[in-house]
């Protein structure tokens, strides 16, 4: 990101990656924090962004990178050695002690160098406690940080969660970190006690001037707290950059479904200033696109304008209304797209209604594309329906080691018998497993063929069938835009997975 | 489930009806026979309270520390402490390391050490004293005695001391240790500072489990000292024997006392407000 180089990095992770029992969780982290800066890492569950603040404070060691404090490599450090400290997602308040030994814990434990003289004249070091006085002073003046002055004498079960989260706080400042590490500290508190401490521990972060990494899933208090935010998924960095930019400009649709409300859709980039989506053309502001190349396409709910009927660019009907507070959510069904729209006014459910979308609330991203991803559902033969089209399919592979027996049943590894029909599956198809024909009966699905660029050793073509679903192949034979064609997929090209696991389960 | 079956009003209290009566019949009943054996006079049967004399005299012209009966009381106390002891220095390192062990089957190690249990106790005793006299250290001599019981007790005992500290010690969250890393602790001042603490209500509930009875088992001191060495359980099977149930009963209640003291003291009757800063014990 544009960030200016002024102020010296106090951490920096250099192509970090973790593995547990050889699978990995952390993939390939390079990214860095400048001194005092409020951080925090956001993602969904699972992610690695507590992974990446565990080898921070030094609980996990990172299988291979480097971590950089000060430009010092720290990897190899043990927690005790390294001048970080964490509060904990739950706490973890020594119950054995009362309030004041659990805020003075770090205290007690800390040993100042000192040189001396010793009688031969030789040149000594020695290590010497705190002294008591000295202890009891830091340890008050955390508390009254943390606005529980007296509390010294407690113990920590007498506390509620709220509190012991400010003593938990208390204990980690109290040793004057270079780095403070929170671990979703808010988690275990309401609504209303997270919001008051979300503003505390930012008023705290800039009385107490030390940097701040702050681990969450919660992206509103990500966006309230942080200087940047660092999106992560499925163990790598998705986008890092402050709130108005993630929130404004996502880089894929991840961190844009992530954070905050958003419709998204899939398009094309027409040409320069012209995206289509929902079978529409719109102007937008993005340029820079090839030709017809396929977009994801972000428009946040509050950026949808309700006209009147025929004064919009999209035509639908209103199938629900709900009152939240500020706004209303509104959902509008146009045609096979259901578009949220945050607005102050109410339309009645039913009523059809026009939407228009400004250039500026468009936001285009770049598609990263690996395969063609459709949703489809196992119809009575065994086949799978998707993309406007039926092919056939091999329905064993939902289950490892199963069969289909005579009637068509499919049969487990464990020898149950399961009717799959109806079941609802993800569909990949890769690039190169589909194949175009003339003949119009050949292929499961038909359409015609949109767009096709020339990719040095092959065409990519788009066909878009009736019901404007796309289908992406690569072929490297030249076919012509408008070609009316069938789609071919092979029976073993066709992956699927289960959508809903459990669900099917029965 | 919907079932037509007539439901039985079976209330959960009547569940403890059978426990009830065991304990009335078995251990109530038996407390009050000692009690009033040990307050009466075995001629008259009148209340008295020369039995209690009777035991802090001593006999024929000794004073009661010069007593035999003063030594076994000594004797015993010494043993019980040294092998509670040594149980502990033995148990603490196992149930520490298999705790820590990080493997899946932990329960299978804690099998090594309970599965000798399942012997017959005096199978298991007999063993060991034919071990001994192989080795020939068996009833050598006094010294030679009290070591071959505290070992007894510590090979019967140990078990009781290991079990209740893993308990302790595989329940402790393991966030603890780690913000006492964290907040600067090398791994040893934080096994001091935190793990040790928090696994105090299994050491004293190891503790209680083998003190206690290796204060009585005296099964173990006859068949390694070739009854050599006397414990107070030997004391009081020897005048139930002997027909002296009141000296008996006294020195049954005053154990009993004491082991109330001892538990009261190490915080065994402590309950639920305390349970969650100490850890859960298993007994």
């Amino acid at each position: 990101m544009e960030k200016v180089k002024e102020v010296p990095h106090i951490i920096e992770l250099k192509d970090v990656c973790k593995e547990f029992d050889g699978v990995s969780v952390i993939e390939n982290i390079n990214l860095y924090v400048r001194k005092g800066e409020f951080v925090t890492f956001l993602g969904p569950s699972g992610c690695g962004k507590t992974t990446t603040l565990r080898m921070i404070a030094g609980f996990d060691l990172p299988t291979s990178g480097q971590i950089l404090l000060n430009g010092k490599d720290i990897s190899d450090l043990p927690p005790n050695k390294r001048p970080v400290n964490t509060v904990f997602q739950k706490y973890a308040l020594f119950p054995h002690l009362n309030i004041f030994e659990n805020v003075a814990f770090g205290l007690k434990l800390k040993r100042i160098e000192k040189k001396y003289v010793d009688k031969k004249g030789r040149e000594r070091v020695k290590y010497e406690k705190l002294p008591k006085a000295v202890i009891d002073e830091k340890v008050k003046k955390a508390l009254e940080v943390v606005d529980l002055a007296g509390f010294e004498k407690r113990s920590v079960s007498t506390l509620s969660g709220g509190q012991q989260q400010r003593i938990a706080i208390a204990r980690a400042i109290v040793n004057e970190p270079e780095i403070l590490l929170l671990d979703e500290p808010l988690g275990a508190l309401d609504l209303k006690m997270r919001k008051e401490m979300q503003l505390e521990l930012k008023a705290m972060h800039k009385r107490l001037g030390i940097t701040f990494i702050y681990v969450t899933h919660d992206q509103e208090e990500a966006l309230t707290m942080s200087d940047t935010i660092v999106v992560m998924a499925d163990g790598a960095i998705q986008q890092i950059g402050t709130p108005e930019m993630i929130y404004n400009e996502p880089k894929n649709t991840f961190v844009a479904d992530f954070i905050g409300e958003s419709n998204i859709f899939s398009g094309v980039m027409t040409k320069d200033y012209s995206v289509r989506f929902c079978g529409k053309s719109f102007p937008c502001l993005d340029t820079g696109f090839e030709k017809d190349e396929p977009v994801d396409i972000v428009v946040r709910p509050e950026d949808v304008k309700i006209t009147a009927p025929e004064g919009g660019m999209l035509k639908g009907k209103v199938t629900s209304v709900i009152f939240k507070g500020i706004h209303y959510q509104i959902l509008v069904q146009c045609g096979r797209y259901e578009i949220e729209i945050q607005s102050t006014s109410t339309p009645k459910v039913g009523e059809q209604v026009g939407l228009s979308v400004a250039p500026d609330g468009i936001h285009v991203m770049k598609k990263k594309f690996r395969v063609n991803k459709f949703s489809g559902v196992i119809t009575k033969r065994n086949t799978v329906e998707f993309g406007d089209g039926e092919f056939d399919c091999d329905v064993c592979q939902l289950y490892p080691g199963s069969h289909l027996d005579e009637e068509g049943y499919l049969i487990t590894a464990k020898g149950e018998k399961l009717d799959l029909t109806d079941v609802e599956v993800n569909v990949e198809v890769g690039l190169h497993d589909i194949t175009m024909s003339d003949n119009l009966d050949d292929g499961g699905a038909q359409g015609h063929i949109i767009s096709l660029i020339y990719k040095s050793e092959y065409y990519r073509y788009i066909v878009r069938t009736e019901n404007e679903e796309d289908y992406v192949l690569a072929c490297e034979d030249l076919w012509n835009e408008n070609d009316l064609v069938s789609l071919i997929i092979p029976k073993d090209k066709i992956r699927l997975t289960l959508k809903n696991p459990e669900e099917n389960k029965k | 489930m919907t079932t037509t079956k007539p439901r039985l009003r079976f209330s959960r209290k009547l569940l403890a009806i059978p426990y009830a009566l065991f304990l009335l019949v078995f251990v109530v009943a038996p407390l009050f026979i000692i009690i009033y054996y040990a307050f009466t006079n075995g001629d008259t049967g009148k209340l008295s309270f020369e039995n209690f004399q009777n035991f802090f005299s001593g006999t024929a012209g000794q004073s009661f520390f010069e007593s035999s009966r003063f030594k076994t009381i000594v004797q015993s106390f010494g043993i019980s402490i040294a092998s509670t002891l040594l149980c502990l220095l033995i148990a603490y390192p196992v149930a520490y390391i298999i705790a820590h062990s990080g493997l899946k089957n932990q329960m299978g190690l804690l099998l090594l050490f309970i599965v000798p249990m399942w012997v017959n106790f005096v199978l298991r005793i007999n063993a060991l004293k034919e071990l001994l006299s192989w080795i020939g250290i068996y009833n050598k001599s006094d010294e030679w005695n009290i070591f071959n019981t505290i070992l007894g007790m510590v090979y019967d005992f140990l078990p009781f001391m290991i079990l209740p500290i893993y308990t302790t010690i595989s329940k402790i969250d393991k966030s603890y240790l780690e913000a006492a890393r964290d907040l600067g602790a090398g791994g040893v001042s934080a096994f001091i500072k935190v793990t040790l603490p928090l696994s105090k209500a299994g050491i004293m509930s190891g503790i209680s489990m083998v003190f206690l009875p290796s204060m009585t088992n005296y099964v173990v001191s006859n068949y390694m000292t070739f009854n050599h060495t006397k414990i107070i359980g030997a004391f009081i099977d020897e005048c139930f024997r002997n027909d002296h149930w009141n000296l008996g009963s006294v020195t049954a209640l005053l154990l009993l006392t004491l082991m109330f003291v001892i538990t009261w003291l190490t915080g065994g009757f402590n309950t639920e407000s305390d349970t969650q800063s100490r850890g859960t014990s298993l007994w």
